[in-house]
């Protein structure tokens, strides 16, 4: 088939997408899960979508890709602009232009009165390839009263079908849309009304913008619809440790979990095999497909809920038995240093802080990972008075990798002294 | 369905050129503009192709067109309830949306079903009369291209002059909007939303242009133990960055930050321990370790 920028299936350039932005170190030769046909293909597209977001490095291993922008002066998600290349028919694009401009006057026809009129206005046009048929513009009708972009009703035994237009001050969102389409969940929503001005005023920047959610917003889109209607969601994922094999797990989505530092977004769901909740990344999430209704959604709800009480970030950490552990931090801060107390408040998530005297605070939390906690410990390497946990494997974690960095940096003339 | 056509960048390129045709405005020239502004790369070709060989039935040889109306599409339900859902949320109602707008829709989602666990405490008040009230103000002098007045609290100091502003920018950590702005010298400035006391509009000076953020590269050899390579490339990714395979499962990352964001890259940096080694700059290094030097009063290792 000859090569086309448009796509019939998301799903496929989800990973090579993720590769090029998140890796970018890998040649051609390292793409191997796919054909190499399929790879340059997917490369081509790549770099007509993102244009200067694209670059390469070639060294002795090979040709490199990678996507590299500073979110902070990027002022639309680059991602967005793949959610657009869905590809369509020729028939698709004649009868969405036709038919919306027939139906522009706001009246309400019948089927075959779009009909005619669709022929008719194919007709004017030279050298037109394609006569629409009823029964491919019932289709067509269909599918946009699905859509929501228009309205049936009966009238007798006809069927009329009308534009769904809806008063709205569109003036009056352009700011607010405009913000929540790179700040707000499934943003790409808010491009695709953007879309639709002659003009948008470039009023906003972000920080801590964590741009590839957005290859994700399909999955998300559908496991959302599943929690609307109350209903279990048969899920397709794989793991990092399965190796690109692909599981299937019965699940009722009850939250998500994104991270503000890194961007990271796993689904916590009620897993019906193991009969607790559980979190899945939503990167891993190939496929999600709607299947029965949950009249228990409000019981999972709350076991989600308590689940939730003792996390401190995503793990509930490799003991299946859910053991509880205490990490105990005491952090030194000086008489000019309240900033690092003020930290450590804004940041505690479900600890507490306590103030021990003049210059000395301690952080306490209940987790089931307090692992998952050393990232965010070693922040204040400088100021840890004293590090304590009931899982001995973290305190010895935290000693272990201190005395490694005093390695690295001071070596044997010990310049950290 | 959100991966669809009608939300296409094809769709919405056409539509353009139809929008042009329909007013008796089209010409072959337009034709390229439109689709190198809306368009990709590639598009250049098969979509003039199209529209001229009749496959798209939409064009005569004169440019002119069947289509009677400038082509518009109606919101679909999803764009709807995206809508409905996003207004329920306080930083949205900053903007004062008309909600009335979407009466009986169904929002597309609970605003508590997603969760920013490691979000900051201290976010900003969006609901608090005053702040919403500085917000709107400097929102408009952004849109009609005036100056401010603001008096705000900064770190060590009170600020009490005329700005000129360039962006609202938000951070998603740190739940705070800041006004990036610029004095009549040049000289940037990033002032909290939240800090500021007063604010009125004043007419724009005749000023320098801000000066250039300042960037800074700092280089990490990353050791890949404990899927530190993933989590590193993740991590860093809001950042400009390069990553080279040295070995195995050693990788150079370059990444390039503003100086004025230093302190934050290098407790960044400081997360992944000793599986990244900052190898360049000189001055980055000194900060390390004078941060491990002042760890040092509390620990001998394995204390």
């Amino acid at each position: 088939m000859a090569y086309s920028e448009l796509i019939k299936n998301f799903e496929k350039i989800r990973s090579y997408m993720r590769d090029f932005y998140i890796y970018g170190f890998r040649t051609r030769t390292e793409f191997v899960r796919k054909s190499a046909r399929s790879y340059d293909n997917e490369r081509r597209r790549v770099e007509s979508w993102l244009k200067g977001a694209v670059s390469f490095r070639q060294d002795a291993s090979g040709k490199s890709v990678f996507i590299s922008v500073d979110n902070r002066e990027t002022l639309h998600n680059p991602f967005y602009k793949a959610l657009k290349a869905k590809s369509f028919t020729d028939r698709d694009i004649t009868l969405h232009f036709y038919i919306l401009d027939v139906l522009s006057d706001g009246e309400k026809l019948p089927l075959r009165a779009i009909a005619e009129r669709v022929s008719g206005r194919c007709e004017e046009a030279p050298e037109a390839a394609f006569y629409p048929d009823d029964a491919t513009v019932r289709n067509k009708l269909k599918e946009y009263v699905s859509l929501g972009i228009l309205a049936e009703e009966k009238q007798g035994r006809e069927v009329l079908y009308s534009r769904n237009d809806m008063k709205w001050d569109m003036e009056g969102w352009r700011d607010a849309v405009a913000f929540a389409s790179e700040a707000m969940p499934l943003g790409v929503i808010g491009s695709f009304i953007l879309d639709k001005y002659k003009h948008v005023p470039e009023l906003f920047s972000f920080k801590h913008h964590y741009l590839p959610g957005a290859l994700d917003s399909e999955i998300l889109a559908e496991l959302l619809a599943c929690r609307r209607e109350r209903r279990n969601a048969l899920i397709t994922f794989s793991t990092r440790r399965s190796r690109g094999e692909i599981h299937q797990a019965l699940i009722y989505p009850l939250k998500l979990y994104i991270s503000t530092q890194d961007g990271r977004e796993n689904l916590l769901a009620y897993s019906f095999h193991t009969r607790r909740p559980r979190m899945y990344r939503l990167d891993k999430i190939r496929s999600v497909k709607m299947t029965d209704p949950q009249p228990e959604a409000e019981r999972l709800d709350m076991a989600g809920e308590r689940f939730a009480e003792f996390l401190w970030g995503t793990s509930a950490g490799g003991d299946k038995r859910r053991t509880l552990h205490t990490l105990t931090m005491r952090i030194h801060a000086g008489k000019d240093e309240r900033y690092i107390a003020d930290r450590l408040c804004r940041e505690k998530r479900n600890g507490t802080v306590t103030r021990i005297d003049e210059n000395t605070w301690e952080f306490s939390a209940l987790v089931y990972d307090a692992q998952e906690m050393l990232p965010w410990i070693r922040t204040f390497t400088g100021r840890i008075e004293r590090l304590s946990c009931t899982d001995a494997e973290v305190e010895r974690r935290f000693y272990g990798d201190l005395a490694a960095m005093y390695q690295i940096y001071g070596g044997d003339d010990d310049a950290v002294s | 369905m959100l991966f669809h056509e009608v939300y296409g960048s094809y769709y919405n390129v056409v539509a353009g050129i139809l929008a042009e045709a329909v007013r008796g405005e089209l010409s072959g020239e337009r034709i390229r503009k439109i689709i190198e502004e809306k368009a990709y790369l590639e598009s250049g070709i098969t979509i003039p192709n199209a529209l001229k060989k009749g496959k798209w039935p939409f064009l005569r040889a004169d440019y002119t067109t069947p289509i009677r109306h400038t082509p518009t599409m109606p919101l679909t339900d999803l764009e709807k309830q995206w809508l409905k859902a996003v207004c329920e949320d306080p930083r949205i109602r900053l903007f004062d949306p008309p909600v009335g707008d979407l009466e009986g829709v169904t929002p597309l989602f609970e605003r508590d079903f997603f969760v920013r666990f490691d979000r900051y405490a201290d976010g900003d008040p969006y609901e608090d009369a005053l702040y919403r009230e500085h917000f709107r103000l400097v929102l408009l002098a952004l849109k009609e291209g005036r100056a401010l007045r603001i008096r705000f609290r900064g770190k060590s100091a009170r600020h009490d002059q005329i700005y000129i502003p360039e962006k609202i920018e938000y951070s998603a950590k740190d739940d705070k909007m800041r006004l990036i702005a610029h004095s009549k010298m040049g000289t940037p400035y990033v002032i909290r939303m939240a800090s500021v006391q007063a604010v009125s509009l004043a007419e724009m000076p005749d000023g320098r242009e801000p000066r250039p953020a300042e960037k800074e590269t700092v280089v990490l050899t990353l050791t890949d133990e404990r899927n530190a390579l993933e989590r590193a490339m993740i991590h860093f990714s809001d950042l400009e960055k390069e990553t080279e395979k040295l070995d195995d499962n050693r990788y150079r990352i370059s990444l390039r930050y503003r100086k004025d964001d230093e302190t934050e890259i290098l407790i960044r940096v400081l997360q992944f321990g000793p599986r990244v080694r900052v190898t360049s700059p000189e001055s980055f290094i000194s900060l390390i370790k004078e941060r491990l030097s002042m760890q040092k009063r509390f620990t001998s290792c394995g204390s």
